[in-house]
């Protein structure tokens, strides 16, 4: 039987990858993300939104995408959200993503306005639906890094 | 009413697939010769060499910036190098910038080379390198995102809102390798497919199993390009550029112009209509549809897009064998990124040299017969930006 352990095991032996090799990818915050990552870690949900014209932009950008301005504050986001299309992931990954398969990719739709690709987490990819109810989930993936992940409502 | 300031007089190609002894630069040179051979010009006529960049990155790009196409292809009134990229859209962008030159009066001549070799990178720095490529580093690699599983949401999304059906979706791999099956320099001339071939092949990201996800591989080609005046005095059969339009809409998925992704008709429909109006042609008039694919849903997207089917129907339509040899919409006549062979930026130029070659009556056993007008597109990233064109060998009302 393989195990997530020995798939590791037998990479490293059959393609002579290294342990780095495994090393998941995180995110580099720039100066205008580290809001976002810093309540992640708090396990909250945060949105850049232009003080000038309101417009929220996700990703964040250095300066408001629609009127240009500098100025921005961080909303809480409702931790809401709809599943708008996915994918499931089963083969053919990064080594760092090989022990999850199979995993869920999604682009999820916020009531704020805002799209995000994410995984959907804690539900078998049988029962996911287009348009089904999410609500926000948050993963450690590392002391430094909090990934906003998104589960289905129950029922 | 269209102008026609520019057309294409040769090009040269060489067989796609697995090569890993073949070079960058011996297929640059070799496709560089061969569209010299076939525009029937001298070497020394060539002002400027243009040259797409490999998305991989490699010495040759470096080679390339620093001019050692010209010195190598002995092109020696050759006045200007450039390498221009942007991503599968690249074949777009390069023809603009020879467009540019021409239009300047510097040169009459312009090469176009593309040349790309994948089998030099193990599969991982390829795995790793399309997670990166087609994806946020910050916001989607993370997650373990990857350009199947990019192409694998909108096939989800299209076929969830739109009702098209998986076999539909196989079912455009499957007219591709019926024109690849016609075409010499394709990386699966030899390999016939059915659907269900298609549907039973592994699972790489559902919905897309390994059947429906393209292949890298080394290949490429190039054409000359000149003024359309230039054109008619040393070519029998030049093809000129009638009618172009772009139109760019995001970097990330997420931040996608249309938001419905079933409805990217909304976004491409006008950019066509446009190309077909600069043209002064419309669908009816077109006897073959380039159509850049790479996966068999951007094929959809883009049919739904022309004119020619109802939004959303395009699987239908595909799977009615119309868009197959024979058929009254031959589209992606040399099998396309997905049984042609994907050479990274090199898609849209070897979707273009078929039109061009379809158009010079050179297109042996896949010549669609009498054909005058073509549409062709292009785009790049992830599904970030729409280039359509309209050629003809002949313009359309010249006197208008
Ligand atoms: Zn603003």
């Amino acid at each position: 039987m393989i195990t997530n352990m020995n798939i590791r095991e037998i990479l490293k032996q059959k393609l002579g990858c290294k342990d780095e090799d495994f090393d998941r990818p995180m995110p580099v915050p720039a100066p205008w993300s580290m809001p976002f990552w810093d309540a992640a870690r708090k396990r909250k949900l945060v949105l850049k939104k232009c003080t000038c014209c309101g417009h929220i932009d996700h990703p964040p950008y250095l300066y408001c995408t629609s009127c240009s301005e500098e100025e921005c504050e961080w909303i809480e986001a409702s931790g809401k959200a709809t599943l708008y299309a996915y994918a499931v992931n089963v083969y053919g990954v990064p080594f760092a993503f090989m022990e999850d398969l199979p995993y869920v990719l999604a682009l999820v739709d916020l009531p704020e306005g805002p799209r995000m690709i994410s995984n959907i987490v804690g539900c078998d990819p049988k029962d996911l639906k287009n348009g089904m109810e999410l609500k926000v989930v948050f993963d450690d993936v590392s002391p430094e890094i909090t990934l906003p992940k998104w589960k289905p409502v129950s029922k | 009413m269209s102008k026609a300031e520019f057309a294409i007089i040769g090009t040269g190609e060489v067989p796609c697939g697995i090569y890993p002894d073949r070079s960058e630069f011996e297929i640059a040179y070799r496709v560089a010769k061969l569209a010299i051979a076939d525009a029937g010009i001298d070497k020394n006529e060539i002002g400027a060499v243009l040259n797409a960049a490999h998305i991989m990155g490699s010495e040759f790009n470096t080679e390339a910036f620093f001019g050692r196409l010209p010195e190598a292809i002995g092109a020696k009134n050759c006045k200007i190098v450039a390498t221009t990229v942007s991503g599968g859209g690249s074949s777009f962008s390069i023809r603009k910038t020879a467009e540019g030159i021409l239009h300047s009066g510097e040169t009459d001549y312009v090469l176009v080379i593309h040349a790309q070799r994948f089998s030099q990178f193990a599969a991982n720095e390829q795995i790793n390198f399309f997670a990166h490529a087609g994806s946020d580093l910050e916001w989607e690699v993370p997650y373990g995102m990857t350009y199947n599983a990019l192409a694998a949401m909108m096939t989800q999304g299209y076929m969830a809102y739109t009702g098209t059906t998986v076999e539909q979706v196989a079912s455009v791999c499957v007219a591709c390798r019926k024109w690849a099956n016609l075409q010499p320099n394709a990386m699966f001339r030899d390999k016939p497919l059915t659907v269900d071939d298609v549907l039973k092949s592994r699972m790489v990201a559902y919905p897309l199993t390994a059947m429906m996800c393209n292949v890298l591989a080394d290949g490429g080609c190039a054409y000359i390009m000149t003024t359309a005046e230039k054109a008619k005095k040393v070519c029998s059969r030049p093809v000129y550029v009638l009618g172009e339009a772009s139109d760019f809409s995001h970097r990330s998925i997420v931040n996608l112009k249309t938001k419905n992704i079933d409805k990217m008709y909304e976004f491409y429909a006008p950019v066509a209509q446009k190309a077909y109006e600069r043209a002064g042609l419309g669908p009816k008039d077109m006897d073959i549809f380039e159509v850049y694919g790479a996966y068999p849903i951007t094929s959809l997207m883009f049919l739904d897009s022309l004119g020619i089917v109802e939004p959303g129907r395009s699987g239908a339509l595909v799977e009615s064998g119309e868009t197959s040899p024979g058929g009254r919409y031959p589209t992606s006549t040399n099998g396309e990124a997905m049984s042609f062979g994907h050479t990274g930026t090199g898609v849209g130029f070897s979707v273009f040299v078929e039109g061009i070659r379809q158009l010079q009556g050179k297109a042996g056993k896949a010549q669609v017969d009498g054909a005058r007008f073509l549409i062709e597109d292009c785009g790049g990233g992830a599904f970030m930006d729409a280039h359509f064109t309209v050629l003809g060998n002949e313009i359309p009302n010249p006197t208008l």
